[in-house]
């Protein structure tokens, strides 16, 4: 089984995930890249980053990308 | 008091979800969960269980179990048969009451727990259960100093608060990067004390340690 390391950077500061896990489908990559996106909800209550960004690797290579980020208007 | 002593791995189920046990167990030696999989296979731990306590005692009035109980370390587990207990809460009325009444914390640490994870940060919720963990270790005896047993994963640290293990890994770095956690090979240390109070939002009332107040 492949496995996949899914970094957290928030507002450009990279929080390693050395552990990775192990996922057979592209769909469940996908559901935990963006469960774990909702850390940013942390982040954005704290007011320490504004953009946090779920960046998972296969090995080196980038395997895909999701981005939250938080606008206040008004 | 008849009591059938047997041993358990780390990971082990004690009883699942849909059972009908015919004992309780008491444990005598390390940690246990209770815990309930969604459909599509996302866990959720509902509590940590430390020796003294009887995890499973409603099953000695509800006859199918409801989630399941896993062994989180080796355990040594006393198990005593419901009819034994159920002989016993008749003939003595006291030891029903202690029983009754230890249901009804458990029914209280869970609105706790619901709580815990349903409005607090992920920070404050990690804090939150180390601390009720440290509470209920001092009574037993099992806190030295700073540094106490908390044997759960990253991954079970992150089904306990209901968020993914790299979420999970990430407040753990967050709180020790801040100074008031850290964790090590199935322990922690409290780096600041006061920080870890402010976070974990604590009032130790819903335990019920003492019986007097």
């Amino acid at each position: 089984m492949p496995r996949f390391h899914f970094h957290i950077v928030e507002d450009g500061r990279v929080i390693t995930d050395e552990e990775g896990q192990e996922l057979t489908e592209r769909d469940a990559v996908r559901r935990e890249a963006v469960e774990t996106a909702a850390s940013a909800r942390d982040a954005f209550m704290r007011g320490s980053a504004s953009q946090v960004i779920v960046d998972v690797r296969k090995g080196d290579e980038l395997f895909l990308k999701v981005s939250i980020s938080l606008t206040v208007e008004g | 008091m008849p009591v059938v002593v047997k041993h358990y791995q780390p990971g082990q189920a004690i009883v699942r979800d849909g059972d009908r046990p015919a004992e309780c167990c008491l444990i005598a030696k390390g940690f246990c969960v209770r815990s309930k999989t969604t459909s599509n296979g996302r866990r959720q731990i509902l509590s940590i269980h430390i020796p003294g306590e009887i995890p499973d005692l409603q099953s000695l009035h509800l006859n199918v179990l409801d989630h399941d109980l896993i062994t989180l370390t080796e355990c040594t587990l006393g198990f005593i048969s419901h009819v034994f207990l159920r002989e016993i809460t008749r003939r003595r009325p006291n030891v029903a009451e202690i029983f009754w009444r230890d249901t009804l914390i458990d029914a209280a640490m869970f609105r706790d727990w619901i709580v815990n994870v349903g409005q607090r940060p992920a920070p404050s919720r990690l804090a939150h259960i180390v601390v009720e963990l440290r509470e209920r270790l001092k009574v037993i005896g099992q806190v030295q100093g700073a540094r106490f047993e908390m044997p759960l994963t990253q991954e079970q640290i992150g089904e306990a608060m209901g968020i993914t293990p790299v979420h999970a890994n990430r407040i753990v770095k967050q709180l020790r990067d801040d100074n008031v956690l850290e964790f090590h090979r199935g322990s922690v240390r409290v780096i600041d004390e006061q920080k870890l109070l402010e976070l974990a939002d604590f009032d130790g009332l819903y335990l019920h340690q003492r019986p007097s107040l």
